[in-house]
C-alpha cells in the first residue's frame, strides 16, 4: 500500500513538473519564505531547550506504554495474580512519572 | 496554459501532433509488440469460469458485457484490487475528497460564509476539481539551499504513509488490505512515522517557519503518542487480540463506547492532536507561523500533503469506528442478491442468464460497507467540528494537558477495562 501510494502520487509530481510554467527565475524567487522581507540569519536555528525533558520522558513512556500491550492482550490467559505485579510496576513508573513531571515543570532549571 | 499561448502556430502544433503519432506508432512496434508475445507465451494467464483468459476470450469477453462478469469478478479477488480500489486507496481518497468538500462548506455555514460556490453548478461542487488543476498547473518552487532529495520525498512519503495506515483498516467482513495479528501494534508504527516525516521536511527546507513547525509537530507527538497508546489498551484487554479485524468482530453485540467512554474521549482528544486539527494545529499555525511546516511547499506538493492529511483523517475516524463503535456490524438493512438473476430470467419466448459471477458483492459485505461508512462519515463530522469553534491552545498548555490529563483518564480507562474483566461483565463468561 506504501509502495502503490508512492508509485500512484510521483507521476503527479512529475506531470506538473512537466505542464508548469518554469520560465522566469531570480534569486529572490528561492529564497526562503519569510513574509516579503529578505531573510536574515540561518535556517536551521537553534531552539529552545524549555520543552526538552518531555523528549526525554517520551523515550522511556513510549516504551512502557507498548510493553503494556504484551500483558493487556495476554491477560485473558494469564492467571489473575500476575495482574498484581504489573500493578506494581505501574506505580513505580507512575512515581517516576510524577517526579519527571515536577522535574521539567521547574522552568528555571532548564 | 499561459505559457503556450502567446507562441501558437498552427502549422507547429500540426508538426507536434504528428511528432507524438510518429513516437506513438514507434514505440508500440518495438515495445508493445514484444510486450504482447512476453504476455501471450510467458506469463501464466488466469482460469476464470472453467476457461482460460487468453487475450482473444476476453476481447470476445468485452464485446458481450454479461461475459465481462467473471473476469471482473475475479480481478475483485486480487490484491491489486484491494490495494488500489476498495478497502484501499480509491476508497479512501473519495472518502478524503468528500470530506474536504464538506469541510469547506460546513466551516462557511458555521462562519455564516457562504463557501465554494461558483465551481460547478450546483454549490460550487466542482471546487476541490478546479483546486487539484490549479495547484497541478503551478510551479513547484523549492528554496534555494534546501536538501532537495528529502525535500521531494516528503509530500511522497507522507501520502504513502497515510495509505500504508488506511490498509490496516477493516471495511467489512475480509475486506481489509493487510489483515495482520499485530495489527495495532502496526497502526502505532505507522502513526510514528508522520512527525518524522514532518520534521525530516522541515529541516531540509531550510526556513524558519518550517523549522519552527517541525519542533512544534515534534512536542505535540511527543505528548499525545502515549495517550494515544494508553487508551487503546483498554480495547485490547476487554478483546484478548490485537487483530483488528477480530476486535471489529467481537463487537456484533455492542459497541465498545458504551463499556469504556472514558478510552473513547481520550481516543478522540489525542486524535484531533495527531490530525494537527484545531484546537491542536500548533505545527501548521496559520495565524502565527505562516503555514507551519507547509510553509515552504509549493503547486503539487502541497496538494499531495493535502491529500495525505485527509487521508490519515479518514484513517483515524475508520480507527476509530473499528476499535469503539462496532466496525461494519450493524443491522442487516441491505436486500439479498435476487435469486433470478443467478438462474436466469423467462420472459415469454425469451430468456436471459444464467449471469456467471453475478453477485459481485455479497449481501454482508455490502451492509458491512453500509454501516462503516455511515459511523465514520459520523466521526468524520465531530473531527470537523471543533474547526470551526475552537481557537488554538498554548504549547505548554498541550504539554501539560498530554502528559497529565490525558495520561490519568487513559489510566483510569484502563482499570475500568479491569474491573469488568474480573467483575465477569466482558470476557470469557461474560455478556458476549
Amino acid at each position: 500500500m506504501f509502495g502503490f501510494a508512492c508509485a500512484a502520487m510521483a507521476p503527479a509530481l512529475i506531470i506538473s513538473r512537466m505542464i508548469s510554467p518554469r520560465k522566469r527565475s531570480n534569486p529572490v524567487k528561492f529564497l526562503p519564505m519569510e513574509c516579503g522581507q529578505v531573510p536574515s540569519g540561518e535556517g536551521r536555528t537553534h531552539f529552545m531547550m524549555q520543552y526538552y525533558p518531555y523528549i526525554l520522558m517520551f523515550v522511556v513512556f513510549d516504551v512502557m506504554a507498548i510493553f503494556l500491550y504484551a500483558w493487556g492482550s495476554a491477560i485473558l490467559e494469564i492467571p489473575k495474580v500476575a495482574t498484581l505485579p504489573m500493578m506494581g510496576f505501574l506505580a513505580i513508573m507512575f512515581g517516576a512519572m510524577a517526579f519527571a513531571l515536577y522535574q521539567s515543570g521547574r522552568r528555571k532549571i532548564w | 496554459m499561459s505559457v503556450i499561448a502567446p507562441k501558437f502556430k498552427l502549422s507547429e502544433f500540426i508538426k507536434s501532433l504528428l511528432d507524438n503519432i510518429f513516437w506513438i506508432m514507434l514505440l508500440l512496434t518495438f515495445v508493445g509488440l514484444p510486450a504482447v508475445q512476453i504476455v501471450l507465451f510467458y506469463i501464466e494467464m488466469p482460469v476464470i469460469h472453467g476457461e482460460l483468459l487468453t487475450p482473444f476470450l476476453a476481447f470476445t469477453w468485452l464485446a458481450d458485457p454479461t461475459r465481462i462478469l467473471p473476469v471482473v469478478h475475479a480481478f475483485m479477488a486480487t490484491d491489486l484490487f484491494r490495494i488500489a480500489a476498495f478497502p484501499g486507496f480509491g476508497f479512501a481518497a473519495l472518502l478524503a475528497a468528500g470530506t474536504i468538500f464538506v469541510e469547506r462548506k460546513m466551516l462557511a455555514k458555521l462562519q455564516l460564509r457562504v463557501g465554494p460556490f461558483y465551481c460547478g453548478k450546483i454549490e460550487g461542487i466542482l471546487q476541490l476539481m478546479g483546486d487539484g488543476l490549479k495547484l497541478i498547473s503551478k510551479e513547484i518552487i523549492i528554496p534555494a539551499k534546501a536538501d532537495k532529495p528529502i525535500f521531494w520525498a516528503a509530500p511522497v512519503m507522507f501520502v504513502g504513509a497515510a495509505a500504508a495506515f488506511v490498509a490496516l483498516i477493516p471495511v467489512a467482513p475480509g475486506w481489509v488490505v493487510a489483515d495482520i495479528d499485530m495489527g495495532l501494534l502496526a497502526v502505532f508504527a505507522v502513526i510514528g512515522f508522520f512527525p518524522i516525516i514532518t520534521i525530516l521536511s522541515a529541516w531540509s527546507a531550510n526556513s524558519k517557519f518550517p523549522f519552527i513547525g517541525g519542533i512544534r509537530a515534534l512536542f505535540q507527538m511527543v505528548s499525545f503518542e502515549i495517550p494515544l497508546i494508553l487508551s487503546l489498551l483498554g480495547v485490547v484487554i476487554v478483546t484478548g487480540t490485537l487483530n483488528l479485524s477480530e476486535i471489529s468482530a467481537s463487537q456484533s453485540f455492542f459497541p465498545w463506547i458504551i463499556f469504556l467512554p472514558v478510552g473513547a474521549i481520550v481516543f478522540f482528544i489525542t486524535m484531533l492532536a495527531e490530525l494537527e486539527r484545531i484546537p491542536f494545529d500548533l505545527p501548521e499555525a496559520e495565524s502565527e507561523i505562516v503555514a507551519g511546516w507547509l510553509t515552504e511547499f509549493s503547486g503539487m506538493m502541497y496538494g499531495l500533503v493535502q491529500l495525505g492529511t485527509y487521508l490519515k483523517l479518514y484513517a483515524f475516524a475508520a480507527l476509530f469506528v473499528v476499535l469503539f463503535l462496532g466496525g461494519w456490524n450493524g443491522p442487516m438493512v441491505v436486500p439479498p442478491f435476487p435469486e433470478e438473476f443467478l438462474v436466469g430470467v423467462e420472459m415469454g419466448p425469451v430468456k436471459v442468464g444464467p449471469f456467471p459471477g453475478l453477485p459481485l458483492f455479497d449481501q454482508a459485505m455490502l451492509n458491512g460497507t453500509l454501516w462503516f461508512v455511515i459511523k465514520t462519515v459520523g466521526v468524520i463530522f465531530f473531527i470537523l467540528l471543533p474547526r470551526g469553534v475552537f481557537p488554538r491552545i498554548r504549547i505548554d498548555m498541550l504539554l501539560n494537558l498530554g502528559w497529565t490529563k490525558l495520561i490519568g483518564l487513559a489510566f483510569v480507562n484502563i482499570f475500568i477495562a479491569l474491573a469488568l474483566l474480573y467483575a465477569g461483565v466482558l470476557g470469557p463468561g461474560g455478556l458476549q
